[in-house]
């Protein structure tokens, strides 16, 4: 049985790989299209990044198989991703400073 | 005398971890937020610039070498993700005690990274033969800074996956098949976080410009 | 575990590279007290300074010309303005890097986790070691740059760029080393929430767990998030040393009336963020293990239950995580936005509560208990007040119309060093005062200690209240002179002296103490304290083995079936009730 569970789990990471190589073609491909928004290169960064967040959760939840994890491990992440977000506050912040833009 | 530690190997019931799971995990929290704090800058000094990448003090920008380059890194994406892949492949294989194909994923896992770094340098010393060293503009800067520490991360990695491969590593199995099990899972936990910070990277540096 | 037969050990296995967290825990604590008494030196030469500007410093001149003139700065045996920037920026780096925060999470989280836990070592005892010997490093590179051609890093402990950036060689020398002291944090914090979290024994659950150890948690938490943004700040400002990168520098930067040859695009403020994220949770790295040692002591000493366990401990946390939303009111003069600079003001006044409440738990602890007036229990009683005032002058900081003011005044130097100084320093002492029969086995004199603390606390006032006089009148910090030029100073200039008479008696207030630990250490070298002499409940004191440095914990793992502070139980003979011992239900 357990050998059984294994050897499902070997097929589903070799599809992972597959739709990993898939999502690095297509995020390359991406570059040659212009998705530009009133000039601004926006809708890019948007498409890039969130083709990079996808494979990013790929990798973690299946690699880093945080999809069977101990709820202990959640809370650290959950805690991590937390500050994580308030450290992406400083540009933020910074965008606010009246003056000292350069 | 020595001490055992508890939970060394074995599962802590309340918690349902060995300790260098949490050890791990922890260590790659404070990893988020250095690479957070990197790509937190990246975001400020981008919106400070006008052009990006901006122009240097020789009237040029990167830009150019840049689009060269994309093949290279993406080749340099595959390799990092065939890496990952096969890292899992070597931990999957230890479960099922197969040490020789769990030595055979290894020596794929290490034969990217080195592929990796070998990238790495002809793409380096190309920009810095260009004249386009880290002082040539705040693009630059971030570039070398960013990826240089990766490239730090993948060395450190690969000295470890070699110290897996290598008889002093690999006897583990022998004696403690479930601590080396263990060490495997968690190293592959790193290794998966260096190739997560790459797919990162990858677009930010490389695509979106 | 593969290692089967019994070595013995060699001295340097056993006392130099040890992986015994007791002997890693003394490591760091007798490494750390040095550090502190650097610091504090510096600060000693620093007061001459501002008392008596530009006068020749008595008994210490000598060694201060020669490093002067080593450091390439003219000097009559007074201290010349550039090593005086020296002194300011190395006094802050050494006194939180290397002196308080090693001594209060190295040495008293290392020594005393473990054993409150009730764990045999702590989780990674290699990592553990690694941690104390990359600390050691950071802290021998930072003594070595005050010996190199301009000084040490001299652009404060804050190292704002563009300054830093452009200043001498040795702040390279203070980026290497504090990456190397950032590495060591990393790594013990790694240690200790693992210990905490995995190690802990049957039985004793989370809200059993003394306060102390909630506090290294968080704190552990604190530095592991933290931390790494200073670091790539670190990394940023080297590269801008090192590579010629512009991080900081904006463009069109003009220095002595040069325009700057840098490619430019940088923000200096870039740096103040990164810093200031990593510096306010630094702060409460600072206080929270000190309030953990206060509470330990306040609990034994008034025979009484803490007040308010479970509040100390969610405010811990709160506190942990406001610390993280707070960092910007260093910065209300980078002329931030009024929407952001009033998110920070609210943020600011929200983590002074949880502050509150933990301060106001401790002396309600006080209430009824039958108080045993011992040397830690003095330090606590002391830290209290102390502490208040730290926290209480810090609101109109948080302000931003006040701050404007006040901003980089003496007035923040005296909140800060309330804070820390009587604040973090005084629960160390009581601490050092409390388990100092626990890893030596001898108890410290009582009158040498209370010698010790009454003139520490007279003089601590002495050295830290006038600064609140001077920094509301508007005298700016970091001046050579101690505002001297300045005709606004005139008025309070006088206090100078005050400061500087307390500073050098707060000095000699510590001789006591060193004479005790020393000559504790030394009289009777047979003599041996009570396994437990302060009849506490904690595992250390009641089941661990005794002291010093015996290898293993525990002669049997211990099982806990009480809550952390069970005193003068009703119904019981004696007025302690230890954490494993086994009572019959019903009682």
């Amino acid at each position: 049985m357990v050998s059984d569970n294994i050897s499902k789990q070997v097929i589903k990471y070799w599809k992972i790989f597959a739709l990993l190589l898939f999502c690095t073609v297509l995020t390359v491909l991406a570059v040659y299209v212009d998705f530009d928004v009133e000039g601004s290169i926006a809708g890019g960064i948007f498409i890039g990044l969130t083709i990079a967040v996808f494979k990013g959760y790929l990798v973690a939840y299946n690699f880093m198989h945080l999809n069977d994890e101990k709820p202990m491990v959640y809370w650290i992440i959950l805690v991590t991703l937390v500050f994580f977000l308030i450290l992406l506050f400083i540009p933020v912040i910074w965008e606010s400073t009246l003056v000292g833009k350069y | 005398m020595d001490i055992k530690i508890p939970y060394n190997e074995d599962l802590r019931p309340d918690t349902g971890l060995y300790n260098a799971k949490l050890g791990i995990w922890l260590f790659l929290a404070s990893e988020v937020m250095l690479f957070g704090g990197l790509f937190s800058s990246y975001i400020l000094l981008r919106a400070g610039a006008s052009v990006w990448p901006p122009i240097g003090l020789d009237g040029q920008s990167v830009a150019h070498l840049l689009e060269e380059t994309i093949g290279l890194a993406t080749f340099n994406t595959v390799a990092l993700i065939t890496s990952s892949v096969t890292m899992v492949m070597s931990w999957v294989s230890l479960k099922m005690k197969d040490i020789s194909k769990f030595k055979m994923y290894m020596w794929i896992t290490i034969s990217c990274a080195i592929i990796f770094l070998i990238v790495k340098y002809f793409e380096y010393s190309h920009k810095i033969h260009e004249g386009f060293i880290p002082a040539h503009d705040t693009y630059m800067a971030l570039y070398f800074t960013m990826t240089g520490l990766h490239v730090l991360h993948i060395i450190g990695g690969l000295f470890v996956l070699v110290y897996f491969v290598m008889p002093d590593g690999i006897k583990m199995w022998d004696d403690e098949p479930i601590r080396f099990t263990n060490r495997i899972e968690v190293f592959g936990l790193y290794w998966h976080f260096v190739d997560l910070v790459w797919i990162f990277l990858f677009p930010v540096l490389y695509l979106l410009n | 575990m593969s290692n089967k037969e019994h070595h013995e050990e060699s001295f340097w296995t056993k006392y130099v590279f040890s992986i015994d967290h007791k002997v890693i825990g003394i490591q760091y604590g007798i490494t750390a007290l040095f550090f502190l008494l650097i610091g504090f030196s510096l600060m000693m030469v620093m007061r001459w300074q501002l008392a008596y500007p530009d006068t020749a410093i008595p008994i210490v001149g000598p060694f201060i010309k020669w490093l002067a003139t080593l450091n390439g700065f003219a000097s009559e045996g007074n201290l010349p303005s550039d090593l005086y920037n020296v002194f300011g920026a190395m006094h802050g780096t050494i006194m939180i890097f290397l002196g308080v925060v090693p001594l209060i999470v190295g040495a008293f989280g290392n020594y005393l986790v473990p054993l409150q836990v009730g764990a045999p070592d702590m989780a990674f005892p290699k990592l553990n070691m690694a941690s104390y010997w990359s600390y050691l490093p950071g802290g021998i590179i930072m003594i070595i740059s005050f010996f190199l051609p301009g000084g040490a890093a001299n652009s404060g402990w804050t190292a704002y760029p563009p300054l830093s950036d452009i200043a001498t060689q040795g702040q390279t020398w203070w980026l290497v080393a504090m990456i190397f002291l950032i590495s060591s944090s990393l790594l013990g914090s790694v240690n200790i929430i693992v210990t905490i979290v995995q190690l802990r024994v049957k039985g004793l659950t989370w809200m059993k767990l003394p306060f102390f150890v909630w506090s290294q948690l968080i704190t552990s938490f604190l530095l592991l998030l933290a931390f790494p943004p200073l670091e790539v700040a670190a990394i940023f400002q080297l590269m801008d040393r090192i590579a010629g990168t512009s991080f900081f520098l904006p463009s069109g930067l003009v220095i002595s009336g040069e325009m700057l040859q840098v490619s430019g695009g940088g923000s200096p403020l870039l740096w103040q963020h990164l810093f200031w994220f990593l510096a306010h949770p630094e702060v409460y790295v600072l206080i929270l293990p000190g309030m953990g040692v206060i509470a330990e002591v306040i609990a034994n000493n008034t025979r009484k239950p803490l007040w308010g366990y479970k509040s100390l401990v969610y405010s811990s946390f709160f506190l942990g995580f406001m610390s993280f939303t707070v960092w910007a009111h260093h910065m209300f003069l980078t002329g931030m936005g009024q929407g952001m600079s009033t998110f920070f003001q609210i943020t600011t006044m929200i983590i002074s509560v949880p502050s509150v409440v933990i301060l106001s738990c401790f002396m309600l602890s006080l209430w009824g208990g039958s108080i045993r007036f011992n040397v830690p229990m003095l330090f606590a009683l002391g830290w209290i007040p102390m502490f208040g005032v730290g926290g209480l002058t810090g609101l109109p900081l948080g302000l931003s119309t006040s701050d404007i003011h006040l901003h980089d005044t003496y007035y923040v130097i005296g909140h800060f060093h309330y804070v820390v100084a009587p604040g973090t320093i005084f629960a160390l002492f009581s601490g050092i005062y409390f388990w100092f029969p626990k890893v030596t086995g001898k108890m410290l004199d009582e009158t040498l200690g209370k010698i010790h603390f009454f003139a520490s606390f007279v003089f601590m006032n002495g050295v830290f209240f006038p600064m609140f006089i001077q920094g509301l009148a508007g005298v700016s910090r970091r001046l050579a002179d101690g505002g001297a030029s300045y005709a606004h100073a005139a008025d309070v200039l006088k206090w100078n002296e005050t400061m500087s008479y307390s500073a050098w008696l707060l000095g000699l207030a510590q001789i006591p103490f060193i004479v005790n630990l020393i000559w504790t250490l030394y009289k009777d070298k047979d003599s041996k304290a009570n396994a437990n002499p302060w009849n506490a409940t904690t595992i250390e004191w009641t089941d661990a083995t005794s002291p010093p440095l015996g290898h293993g914990n525990f002669k049997k793992t211990p099982v806990v079936y009480n809550g952390p502070y069970e005193y003068s139980v009703p119904g019981m003979k004696d007025d302690f009730l230890p954490q494993t011992k086994k009572i019959k239900k019903g009682k």
